[in-house]
C-alpha cells in the first residue's frame, strides 16, 4: 500500500503463553470458562463410547459380505445382467465413460492451479485401479473389466498431457469436452440399434450409482442455467415473464420431490408431443432438474438482492447495455455470494436422487435393499452394513463437493474485502 | 471525433455542451427537481454545492441518463435525451461518472476494471485497451496496482481507478459526484491533485463536492441548487467573494466553519 505506513516492529511483543502452542489452544478452546470444561468431558466421554462400541462392532460383528456379493452392481445396477444386453457384455460401456471422466479430471488438473483438481483425479485413478485388483474369481470379474478399470490411470495421465501440450487446455474447451464426454455416455448406455456392440439397453436396467450420478450431473448442470434464467425472468419489468417465473417457482417449490416424481409419469408425457420417445429415466430427469432450478433460482435471486445498486449504475455510467452488465457485473458477484447457498442445493439434490425408487428405479440405495429383500435368510443381518455403507459412499461425494466448493470460495474470495 | 464536434457547435451557434431547459423530475410524489435551466461551455469546471437531499446528486444523474426527467429537455453534446436507447447509449459513451462510494467492479483486477467498457462498448482489441488503461493509470498514479483487486486499496487509490476507468472510454464530459466524501482526509488530496490535473487538461467537468479549497482554486463557475433548483450561479470570485442569496450566505458560512 503505497499511501499507508508500516507499523513499528520494535515495540511489538510476543503474546503470552497462554495464547500460543498446543497447551495455549487446549485452554483457550476446551478449558477457558467451567461451562466449556464440562462440555469437553461430556464430549470427551460420548467419543470414547461411541469409539469403543463402534470400533468392537465394526472389528468384531460385522459381516460386510453383502457389499462384496453386490460389488460392481451397486456402481451399474442391472446393467450387464443377460436379459438387459442379451448376448453380449455390456460392462464395458459404463467403464469408457468412467475413462471419460478420469480424462476430464486429469485435463482439469493441468490447468488448475489448485490442489483440489489432482487430488480428485488421483483419487478416482486410485480407486478404480484399487477395484481390478479385488479379489473376486475371473468368472466374476474377467480380465477384460479389470483392465479397463486400470485405464483409468493412463486416462488421467492422458487427460493432463492433453491440457498441458496442446490447446485444449482452457477451462471452455474443458466445459466444451465435458458436455461432449456426458452425451457420449447417453449414446453409449442407450446404445445405437443396428451398430454392431451398442445393442440398445432399455434404461429400466439402468440402476446403481450409475443411476444416481447420471441424475446429479444432469440436474447440476441444467438447474443452474435454468435457475439464472428464472431468478432474472423473476426481476424482470415484463409482467408476463416474471407472472411465468413466479408460478413456476412457487409451484415447483410448494410440492414434495416425491409427489413431483409420481406426477411425472402422468405429466410429463402430456408436455411432449405424442410420439415423443420418453421413459421414466428422461422423466424423473426433467422433474429433478426443474425442482432444483426452482431452488436455484431464489438462491441466485437472493444473491442479487444483496448487491449494491451502484454496482449496475456504475456498468450502466459506463455505456455497457443491460443484459452485460447482468451477465458480466451483477450475475458473477451474485453467484460468488451465494456459492454455499448453491452447493448445498447441488448436495441435497444428489442425495435426493435416491427418490427415484418411488417410480421403480433401481438406484443405489434401493438395489441394494431388494437384493436384501430377495435373500432375506442369507442377508438381512447385513442390513446396517449395508446402510453404513451406502452413508459413506453418499458422503464421500457430497463432502468432496462441499471442499470443492471452499476452495472455490477462497480463490474466489481475492481481493473480497 | 472533431469534426462531429465541430458540427455539433456549428449546428447549436454556442459552444455549450450542456444545456438544460427547464428540466423537472419526480420520484413518486416527490418533486425533486424543479425546474432546472443551465448550460455548461466547453472546457468549463462546474462545481455544484447545496445542502443535503437538495439534488444535486439527482441533477448530475439525469445528464447522463441514470434518472430519468418528465419534463424539459436536455441536450448533451449535441444529443437531445430521449427515451430512444440509441441516444442513451452515446451519452454514456461520451459522459464518464465518478461515484462517491466508487463502484469498482469487486470480482475484477483493477485493469479489467479499465479495460472491460472499452473492449465491450467500444469494442476495441484487448491490446489496445490494456494500453489506455496502463497510461490512464500511470496518469493516476497508480501503475504498479494493475493486476490488484479493488478489495487490495485504499480509498484514495480506488477512486483514482474509478477515474480512469472513466477516462477509458475518452469521454467530452465527466461528472463527479461527490468524489471525495468517503476518503480519509489524506486521501482527499490524492485524487483532488487528479481532478485538477484533468480540469487543466481542458476536460468539461461538472463536480457536486463541498471542497471549497478546490473550488475555489478550479472551479469556472459555481451553482448553488437548494430544494430542487438553482438557487445561485456565478464565477467562482463573484459566487464566494459576493454572494448574492440569503441562503447562499447561510450555506457558505456553514461549511466554512
Ligand atoms: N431513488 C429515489 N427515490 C425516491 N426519492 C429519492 C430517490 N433518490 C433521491 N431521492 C430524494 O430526492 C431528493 C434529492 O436527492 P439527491 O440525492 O439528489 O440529493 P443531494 O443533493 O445529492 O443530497 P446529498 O448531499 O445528501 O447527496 C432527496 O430528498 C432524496 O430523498
Ligand atoms: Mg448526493
Amino acid at each position: 500500500m503505497a499511501s499507508g505506513t508500516d507499523i513499528p516492529q520494535t515495540d511489538s511483543l510476543p503474546p503470552p503463553i497462554t495464547e500460543r502452542g498446543i497447551v495455549g489452544w487446549v485452554y483457550a478452546n476446551l478449558f477457558n470458562s467451567w461451562y466449556n470444561t464440562v462440555l469437553t468431558f461430556i464430549f470427551a466421554a460420548i467419543l470414547v463410547l461411541t469409539l469403543w462400541f463402534g470400533l468392537g462392532w465394526i472389528i468384531l460383528e460385522s459381516d460386510w459380505r453383502v457389499i462384496a456379493t453386490l460389488g460392481g452392481n451397486l456402481i451399474i445396477g442391472q446393467y450387464n445382467i443377460e436379459k438387459a444386453c442379451p448376448g453380449q457384455d455390456c460392462f464395458w460401456r459404463p467403464q469408457v465413460s468412467l475413462l471419460l471422466v478420469s480424462a476430464l479430471l486429469g485435463m482439469a488438473w493441468a490447468i488448475s492451479g489448485d490442489r483440489v483438481a489432482k487430488r480428485i483425479a488421483i483419487g478416482v485413478a486410485v480407486v478404480s485401479v484399487a477395484f481390478a485388483f479385488l479379489p473376486y474369481s475371473l468368472e466374476r470379474m474377467g480380465l477384460d473389466v479389470r483392465l479397463l478399470l486400470v485405464a483409468n490411470l493412463p486416462a488421467v495421465a492422458a487427460g493432463w498431457a492433453l491440457a498441458r501440450y496442446t490447446p485444449l487446455g482452457s477451462v471452455r474447451w474443458i466445459v466444451i469436452l465435458g458436455v461432449l464426454a456426458f452425451l457420449v455416455t447417453l449414446v453409449l448406455l442407450r446404445g445405437l440399434p443396428g451398430v454392431p456392440g451398442l445393442q440398445p439397453v432399455s434404461v429400466i436396467y439402468w440402476g446403481g450409482l450409475m443411476l444416481n450420478l447420471l441424475l446429479a450431473v444432469t440436474g447440476i448442470a441444467l438447474s443452474l442455467p435454468i435457475g439464472i434464467a428464472l431468478a432474472l425472468g423473476r426481476r424482470s419489468h415484463l409482467p408476463v415473464v416474471k407472472l411465468l417465473c413466479v408460478v413456476f417457482i412457487e409451484v415447483f417449490r410448494g410440492v414434495p420431490l416425491i409427489t413431483l416424481l409420481f406426477m411425472s409419469q402422468v405429466l410429463v408425457p402430456l408436455a411432449f408431443p405424442e410420439d415423443f420417445p420418453t421413459n421414466s429415466l428422461f422423466r424423473a430427469g426433467v422433474v429433478i432438474t426443474l425442482f432444483s432450478s426452482a431452488y436455484m433460482a431464489e438462491n441466485i435471486r437472493g444473491g442479487l438482492q444483496a448487491l449494491h445498486p451502484g454496482q449496475a449504475e456504475a456498468a450502466r455510467a459506463l455505456g455497457l447495455p443491460g443484459w452485460q452488465t447482468t451477465m458480466l457485473i451483477s450475475m458473477p458477484q451474485a453467484i460468488r455470494n451465494v456459492i454455499p447457498a448453491i452447493v448445498g442445493q447441488f448436495i441435497s439434490l444428489f442425495k435426493d436422487t435416491t427418490l427415484v425408487y418411488i417410480i421403480g428405479m433401481l438406484d443405489v440405495l434401493e438395489f441394494g435393499r431388494a437384493f436384501i429383500q430377495g435373500n432375506v435368510a442369507e442377508y438381512l443381518d447385513g442390513t446396517p452394513e449395508f446402510l453404513l455403507f451406502i452413508a459413506l459412499v453418499f458422503w464421500v461425494f457430497c463432502y468432496t463437493m462441499s471442499y470443492v466448493s471452499r476452495r472455490v470460495e477462497e480463490h474466489l474470495g481475492v481481493g473480497q474485502r | 471525433m472533431a469534426t462531429s464536434e465541430a458540427t455539433a457547435d456549428a449546428l447549436n451557434g454556442t459552444e455549450d455542451i450542456i444545456i438544460c431547459r427547464d428540466v423537472h423530475k419526480w420520484y413518486g410524489n416527490f418533486h425533486a427537481l424543479r425546474g432546472v435551466t443551465t448550460s455548461v461551455r466547453k472546457g468549463e469546471v462546474v462545481v455544484v454545492l447545496g445542502p443535503s437531499g437538495s439534488g444535486k446528486s439527482t441533477f448530475i444523474r439525469t445528464i447522463n441518463r441514470l434518472e430519468e426527467h418528465q419534463r424539459g429537455d436536455i441536450i448533451v453534446d449535441g444529443i437531445e435525451l430521449s427515451n430512444d436507447v440509441r441516444n442513451i447509449d452515446a451519452i454514456r459513451r461520451d459522459v464518464g461518472m465518478v461515484f462517491q462510494s466508487f463502484n469498482l467492479f469487486p470480482h475484477l483486477t483493477v485493469m479489467n476494471n479499465i479495460t472491460l467498457a472499452p473492449m465491450k462498448v467500444r469494442k476495441l482489441p484487448a491490446s489496445q485497451a490494456e494500453e489506455i488503461a496502463e497510461e490512464l493509470l500511470e496518469r493516476v498514479g497508480i501503475a504498479e496496482q494493475a493486476t490488484k483487486y479493488p478489495g487490495q486499496l485504499s480509498g484514495g487509490q480506488q477512486q483514482r481507478v474509478a477515474i480512469a476507468r472513466a477516462l477509458a472510454m475518452q469521454p467530452n464530459i465527466m461528472l463527479f459526484d461527490e468524489p471525495t466524501s468517503a476518503l480519509d482526509p489524506e486521501m482527499i488530496k490524492e485524487v483532488l491533485d487528479v481532478m485538477r490535473e484533468l480540469a487543466g487538461s481542458g476536460m468539461t467537468m461538472i463536480v457536486v463536492s463541498h471542497e471549497i479549497g478546490f473550488a475555489r482554486e478550479v472551479a469556472d463557475r459555481v451553482m448553488m441548487f437548494d430544494y430542487g433548483k438553482i438557487i445561485e450561479e456565478g464565477t467562482t470570485e463573484q459566487f464566494f467573494d459576493n454572494p448574492k442569496e440569503d441562503r447562499t450566505k447561510l450555506f457558505l458560512s456553514q461549511i466554512l466553519a
